[in-house]
């Protein structure tokens, strides 16, 4: 009996030794790699990447979902109209070719001949008619709806020509149609688009298609054999669902995702100071089109008085913020666009950090410091609010930082981070907040009509702080309809300047989109063209000699 | 008599060495943790961009965090958070475990059956997502955690005190004293309850241990005690972040959370060994 055990014993210890022998002869491997990584390669077809995201995606109808994580799938398995090229310039990618009538309300688009959904059937114009439906029903209750609401008449005169018509002519509308993903009708008509299988199990028309979805573990896309756009170069996309940013960093650093978005710490500390990782990993770094702010909700008193804004604004160091938790990898801005762009308006500057105007506008709101207590008073309340944001290490900093800045001007202000899902459905949603700091990604048109006009603010719908200005209104209305690029640019430049002086939101920064892709993956531009380091991922590639052992990433 | 016994009880705690070491840690945590307004070299909340994540150095005795602040600073002045919720929650689990248990082995009957199958049905919920699910309800603060950890935690205590009333109430010095007229109060606050009063001290001291853990854990998870404010808990959640390369903000906090809980748990173990005639007769 003891011999027995002993000879169990015997056989875990050769055992482990085994184990531990593999996981050193792994290593080897892995540093024979590191000198073969930046080698030549032919670029050839196959393999696998894998990358990780934080949360699951809903669904993979985005005009539902709605959401960063599943358009980051859906858009590989279902195509719109249009698509942007990587100079931002639009090119057709369902269609060949489309046309603007004379007047500008109507834009006849052409469909690519013989194009099929991945289960063979037909793609014609009765399904992008199909989408448009859907997207403008009140069922549906797309936050995107407002980008068609001006559509008046859809037609489809053959199964290759879609036609639509405008009531008025609509500046934002080709970059509507590059926004919204076809979908198939023949597989959705008569569905209830919120709770059908399909949001699952989707079938699309694009590079890839879904081959799995484990719930909470990862989503596999392969190859689609009847891609519009002919065959992409990787194989397979595998995205695990690690909702935690230092187990993925974790995984990224034991080779098992080969790529992830990093923070600034990661970027700028982390990574260099690790030779072996500079080794394997890629950095990328581009100006997204985003930026972090901290807003106001306007129907809570005392947010509606612009001096108080003011005030606030003038008290919050931007630089610092953007020193101490983007560690400089950001830019102060002045309006809500890319800095750099057409858009945004390079006579405006931010607020000045300016302690003493604050006070001085505060005093001028009724808020003094009548019981020495070091926070001001107004009708005997002391000014105290919250600040809610959700989950998110950069937006917590910040609150830190504006927190401290705030203290010191007399207002006393807390700090609540939750989790995103609840942050939505108890704050935001219900309008339950004083502050919050969050941030936009922004599109491509300068239309931020959904953003900030007064008619967008059911719940569920992007104007939550509650702005409401008769001239920004005016303006976003005007700059839907300007066709004129320069006037156009005129009217967002106003429109900046307008949001600026009322202060409804504190811009804090307009960060950089920061991510490292492993070595082994070849073809990325770098630098990323406007459009993007992803733009042409589907020409990325991943040389067979350095490919992780298929095997296990299955 | 009953000083007496208490006084030899702590005498004989305080010889087992564990149990004396367990008493050694938690006093000077806690004088570390009162004198941290005078002892902490820094403001814990004051903030320094200009000196992120740096490593310990003769400076920064533990390092600075994410946002430049002195992470010894933060880790005495979080001390403070840890150790108050921990005395806070078990004092509250107490009240209510002695009270019920005292109601459900006095009166037995009805009353018994409902306190004990209330107990089951605390017990059959896990403890840590029952607390959860009440602070996703309500603003997550210090006090909220400490009012939540205690109402979530007095089942054990209730039990104990239920078992002590049992026996004790066979006893004749209690059947004399309800004889000679005694109303029930007066039995359970003069008689009963002084006798059962070793155990539940003990069954305290380890419920601290808990607290301290179940406050750590909460705070890690950010729903505990919210920013700026410092606790051991909150300080390791920012740690996690960087975990590969600024070890000071992972180990120290860890550190103290598992000296404190072990001070408390070799306290609490060194008192019962102490109290219970069967393991000292062992020894």
């Amino acid at each position: 009996m003891i011999e027995n055990q002993l000879h169990h014993i015997k056989i875990i210890i050769a055992a482990s030794l085994i184990a531990l022998l593999t996981a050193c002869h792994d290593s080897n491997i892995g540093g024979e790699t590191k000198e073969k990584l930046n080698e030549n390669y032919a670029n050839e077809s196959g393999g696998t990447l894998i990358s990780a995201m934080t949360g699951e995606p809903s669904g993979l109808i985005s005009m539902i979902a709605g959401e960063s994580a599943s358009s980051a799938i859906s858009s590989n398995i279902f195509n719109s109209l249009l698509k942007y090229n990587k100079n931002l310039d639009l090119e057709g990618d369902l269609v060949e070719g489309w046309q603007i009538s004379d007047d500008q309300k109507t834009i006849t688009f052409t469909l690519k001949p013989n194009l099929k959904w991945a289960d063979n059937q037909p793609i014609t114009s009765a399904d992008v008619l199909f989408t448009w439906q859907a997207v403008t029903d009140e069922k549906t209750a797309s936050p995107y709806a407002s980008d068609f609401q001006l559509v008046k008449k859809a037609e489809t005169p053959d199964p290759r020509t879609f036609k639509v018509t405008y009531d008025q002519a609509y500046a934002p509308a080709l970059d509507s149609w590059a926004g919204l993903q076809i979908l198939p009708k023949h597989l959705l008509a008569g569905q209830d688009l919120h709770t059908t299988a399909f949001a699952r199990n989707p079938v699309g028309s694009h590079y890839y298609k879904l081959d799995g979805w484990a719930h909470g573990e990862y989503l596999k896309l392969s190859r689609n054999p009847n891609s519009v756009l002919g065959q992409a170069k990787i194989d397979k996309l595998i995205t695990r669902i690690i909702p935690d940013n230092s187990a993925q960093f974790l995984e990224l650093m034991a080779d098992n995702i080969d790529t992830m978005g990093l923070d600034p710490i990661k970027y700028s500390r982390i990574i260099p100071a690790r030779p072996e990782l500079q080794q394997k990993l890629g950095l990328y770094k581009e100006l997204g089109n985003s930026y972090t702010y901290m807003g106001f909700n306007l129907k809570h008193k005392p947010f509606d008085d612009v001096r108080v804004r003011q005030a606030i604004n003038y008290a919050i160091d931007k630089q610092e913020i953007i020193d101490g938790v983007y560690l400089g990898l950001g830019i102060n801005i002045a309006s809500p666009y890319k800095p750099g762009t057409r858009w945004s308006n390079p006579n405006l500057s931010p607020y000045p950090y300016n302690p003493a105007k604050a006070h001085e506008l505060l005093k001028q709101a009724g808020f003094t410091d009548t019981n020495g207590d070091g926070i001001l008073e107004r009708d005997g309340k002391p000014f105290a609010f919250e600040i809610v944001t959700n989950q998110n290490k950069e937006r917590e900093k910040s609150a830190v930082l504006i927190q401290r800045r705030l203290k010191e001007v007399g207002i006393d202000v807390k700090i609540r981070a939750i989790e995103w899902a609840s942050f939505i459905s108890r704050f935001i949603k219900t309008g339950d907040f004083d502050v919050v700091v969050l941030g936009w990604g922004l599109g491509l048109d300068p239309d931020q009509y959904n953003i900030w006009h007064s008619s967008q603010q059911a719940p569920g719908q992007f104007n939550f702080i509650g702005y409401h200005n008769p001239k920004v209104d005016k303006l976003l209305e005007a700059g839907r309809l300007e066709l004129n690029p320069d006037k156009r640019m005129k009217i967002y430049h106003e429109f900046a300047q307008v949001l600026l002086e009322d202060s409804p939101i504190v811009y804090l920064s307009a960060g950089y989109g920061l991510t490292a892709i492993h070595k082994r993956v070849k073809g990325i531009d770098n630098p990323a063209p406007p459009a993007g380091i992803g733009h042409n991922s589907q020409d990325w590639y991943i040389p067979t000699p350095l490919r992780r052992n298929e095997m296990a990433a299955n | 008599m009953q000083l007496t016994r208490q006084q030899s009880i702590l005498k004989k705690a305080l010889t087992n060495p564990l149990a004396l070491a367990g008493f050694v840690i938690i006093v000077s945590v806690f004088i570390l943790a009162m004198l941290a307004p005078w002892i902490a070299p820094y403001d814990p909340n004051d903030i320094n961009v200009k000196a992120i994540l740096l490593a310990p150095s003769a400076q920064h005795w533990m390092g600075t965090d994410g946002l430049g602040r002195d992470v010894l600073s933060r880790m005495l002045h979080g001390g403070q958070i840890s150790l108050l919720v921990g005395l806070v929650a078990v004092g509250i689990s107490t009240a209510i475990g002695i009270l019920l248990g005292a109601l459900a082995g006095f009166y037995r009957g009805w009353v018994d059956t409902l306190i004990m199958r209330l107990v089951d049905v605390m017990l059959s919920i896990p403890s840590f997502f029952l607390i959860l699910a009440v602070i996703a309800f309500l603003t997550p603060s210090i006090i909220n955690i400490m009012i939540v950890i205690g109402l979530t935690s007095w089942m054990g205590v209730t039990r104990l005190v239920r078992a002590e009333f049992l026996s004790l109430t066979e006893r004749e010095f209690v059947t004399a004293s309800r004889t000679l007229g005694a109303k029930d109060a007066r039995l359970i606050f003069t008689h009963l309850l002084p006798n059962s009063l070793t155990p539940i001290i003990v069954s305290a001291v380890l419920g601290v241990a808990g607290a301290v853990l179940m406050e750590s854990g909460l705070s890690f998870l950010g729903l505990g005690v919210q920013a700026p404010q410092a606790s051991w808990g909150n300080i390791l959640t920012d740690g996690k972040e960087y975990i590969q390369f600024a070890w000071w903000l992972s180990l120290f906090p860890g550190l103290a959370i598992l000296i404190t809980v072990l001070g408390y748990n070799l306290l609490g173990e060194g008192l019962r060994d102490a109290l219970d005639p069967r393991s000292s007769s062992n020894r």
